[in-house]
């Protein structure tokens, strides 16, 4: 039980950190390349402001009468500016090409000024290239004289991003391990003072399981000596017979509260059992038959025809049916009816005890779950009960990682369902 | 019956005491381990009946040296640890029955009469020797239509004796099975036990059965019906 919920806070470390771990990296490559592209962005800048500043045009003639043979690449006398540029492309205003560097440019300008990246095929070698390109409108005094467009490869940038991803590739999964090694040991010390709770409760419930049931053992024993003999027409037969009912009563008071402090939470996985529903609620209506019989009442049931199959502590499942149908039969006049249902649901097995009793009153309903909580504090006295039936039964339920509801109509019944996931919480907990 | 049993409470060990001397067992009450386990040594019994928390050696401890020294007499074991890993160690260290306080006396003396179904002594709920019949849970002898009941020790004597028929049996021998451990009976209880019993056997015409050899012990010999 322990390991497991050491595992558990261990994986959702892992997970949270890791998290946390990875969008911190993506954020970091994120701004890396935003500010490489950025870089490479303001050197294209540059670059054009320096072709841009050799053309010379006539003020007095039309725009498109520019003069490029100074531009550096595209001029005439080509001095090149530098070889890092892949092409470098002069459109007319109305986006026509006119000169062109490197690559054979479309005829017309197919996109607007601004920085993009494009991919280019390389014409040698074939091989494609990542380029960014750089398209800025160059005004004259008053008037778009042209386009240039320039474009530098990106492939020194691209190594850079790829020895970046080669480092985090490689360190993010180790930072992981170490984090969830650092989970599974911080799980291990938050472990710690739980399992010492649970071990000091364990004991408390085993010492005062011993020292309650002693004492009422000695009550129950010798005054049930003293009744066997005592004559019926004494006097003190009554009172013998009232305290052997007393510690009788007491003893299944110990024994109820000693379950429900035993069995708090999720049960531990290895005291489970593949429990067949079927046979057990067929065994359980068995037993019950009788009992409603002699009450006058009509036990039915009807089960699944497929076996449904649960992951269960059996005597403790039967112990939240039981408490269910015994309710059901204390609280239906005679003549009724109670009828158990077992039926497949696609992730769960549901039982359903349906009576015609007495039924709950809406303001007693969200209540009836509760520890010592009593209907109807009169008559669950009369039948001896503690108000502690629904309170194991729903806590039971739980242990298994089911859930219990009711429906209640006064006087006309109550129908409890008891839900239990199949193959329950075993995925979850491996 | 000769029970051992072995509870240190002595709230709980005198009425658990009190209601098997009454269906006629003979009951040995010992508070702790180690004065069991000497006991144990001395004295053959038909059932042992151990409480699991005992001073000393427990009863756990206890039953599986019992079993572990390769005697077979069925355990009751008698405790305030209920759960069912309480009871697996229990019924694997030896015991045959195991029972949670508190304990219901009803219950508790019908697991005891189970178990003494299952003794290799057992034979019915009456022990029978020629047409002499011993009804052990009512502590009642019948023959040829009469019927007398016998106090709690004339049971057991006669029990004793109908367990073995035909042997001599010393006076040692009569005081360890009938007499409790630890109290010693006057010299001459034997003898008016005896002779109590005799009397009450007169009332089915058996009681020149017990035959008295003297210097060594008693005999009960019934006539052999051709």
């Amino acid at each position: 039980m322990f390991n497991h919920s050491r595992r558990n806070l261990a994986r959702w470390f892992t997970l949270s950190m890791g998290s946390i771990l990875v969008v911190f990296a993506g954020i970091v490559y994120y701004v890396e390349v935003q500010d490489k592209l950025k870089g490479l962005d303001r050197l294209l800048y540059d670059k054009a402001s320096v072709m841009a500043a050799s053309v010379q045009y006539d003020l007095r003639q039309s725009p498109s009468n520019v003069d490029l043979n100074h531009v550096p690449l595209l001029g005439s006398g080509s001095h090149p500016l530098d070889k890092e540029l892949a092409y470098a492309r002069w459109y007319t205003a109305q986006g026509q090409v006119t000169r062109f560097f490197g690559a054979p440019p479309p005829e017309r300008l197919a996109v607007g000024p601004g920085f993009l990246t494009v991919q280019l095929a390389d014409p040698l070698t074939a091989e494609e290239i990542w380029l960014r390109q750089a398209t800025l409108p160059i005004k004259g005094r008053s008037e778009i004289l042209g386009y240039l467009q320039i474009a530098a490869p990106l492939t020194e940038v691209q190594d850079g991003f790829f020895q970046f991803r080669l480092v985090l590739t490689f360190a993010v999964p180790v930072a992981l391990g170490f984090i969830g090694l650092t989970g599974w040991l911080l799980g291990g010390a938050a472990m710690q003072p739980i399992r010492q709770a649970y071990q000091q409760l364990q004991r408390f419930t085993a010492d005062a399981s011993h020292e309650l049931r002693s004492p009422l053992s000695a009550i129950l024993t010798n005054a049930q000596v003293g009744l066997l003999s005592t004559p019926e027409d004494e006097p003190s037969h009554e009172s013998l017979r009232n305290i052997v009912d007393s510690a009788k009563s007491m003893s299944a008071l110990v024994n109820n509260l000693l379950l429900l402090a035993r069995h708090q939470g999720r049960l531990a996985p290895e005291s489970l059992k593949l429990v067949n529903l079927n046979v057990l609620l067929k065994d359980l209506a068995a037993q019950f038959t009788k009992l409603a019989a002699e009450q006058n009442l009509t036990l039915t049931y009807e089960l699944s025809k497929l076996p449904i199959e649960v992951q269960a502590d059996p005597d403790l499942l039967l112990q939240a049916l039981e408490n269910l149908l015994a309710n059901a039969c204390k609280y239906t006049p005679a003549h009724g009816v109670i009828h158990l249902r077992l039926v497949g649901h696609i992730n769960w097995a549901i039982i359903q005890v349906v009576d015609t009793g007495i039924g709950i009153p809406e303001a007693d309903l969200p209540h009836i779950f509760d520890r010592f909580y009593r209907v109807d504090t009169q008559r669950t006295l009369e039948s001896g009960g503690f108000g502690l039936g629904l309170a194991i039964a729903q806590q039971m339920v739980k242990a298994h990682g089911g859930q219990i509801r009711v429906a209640s109509t006064v006087s006309k019944g109550s129908t409890f369902q008891v839900e239990l996931p199949l193959k329950p919480h075993y995925s979850e907990l491996l | 019956m000769r029970i051992l049993l072995v509870e240190d409470d002595p709230k709980q060990l005198m009425p658990l005491k009190t209601v098997l001397t009454q269906a006629g067992h003979g009951v040995d009450g010992v508070k702790d381990g180690e004065t069991a386990q000497k006991l144990l040594i001395d004295k053959d019994y038909d059932l042992l009946i151990v409480d699991w928390m005992l001073p000393r050696l427990s009863g756990l401890n206890l039953c599986s040296q019992y079993r572990a020294a390769g005697k077979s007499a069925p355990i009751l074991m008698i405790t305030a640890k209920d759960t069912s890993a309480d009871k697996v160690s229990g019924l694997d260290a030896g015991a045959d029955d195991y029972l949670v306080k508190p304990i219901d006396i009803p219950e508790f003396m019908a697991r005891v009469r189970a178990l003494r179904r299952r003794s290799p002594l057992w034979q019915g709920d009456m022990l029978c020797l020629e047409d002499l019949q011993l009804h052990l849970d009512t502590l009642i002898a019948e023959r040829q239509g009469a019927a007398v009941s016998l106090s709690g020790r004339e049971f057991q004597l006669l029990e004793y004796f109908m367990r073995h028929p035909r042997q001599v049996l010393t006076r040692n021998q009569i005081e360890q099975a009938v007499w409790e451990w630890g109290a010693e009976p006057e010299s001459n209880a034997m003898t008016v036990l005896v002779r109590k019993l005799r009397r009450r056997l007169q009332v089915v015409g058996a009681a020149d059965w017990i035959e008295t050899i003297y210097s060594m012990g008693y005999r009960l010999s019934p006539p052999e019906i051709s």
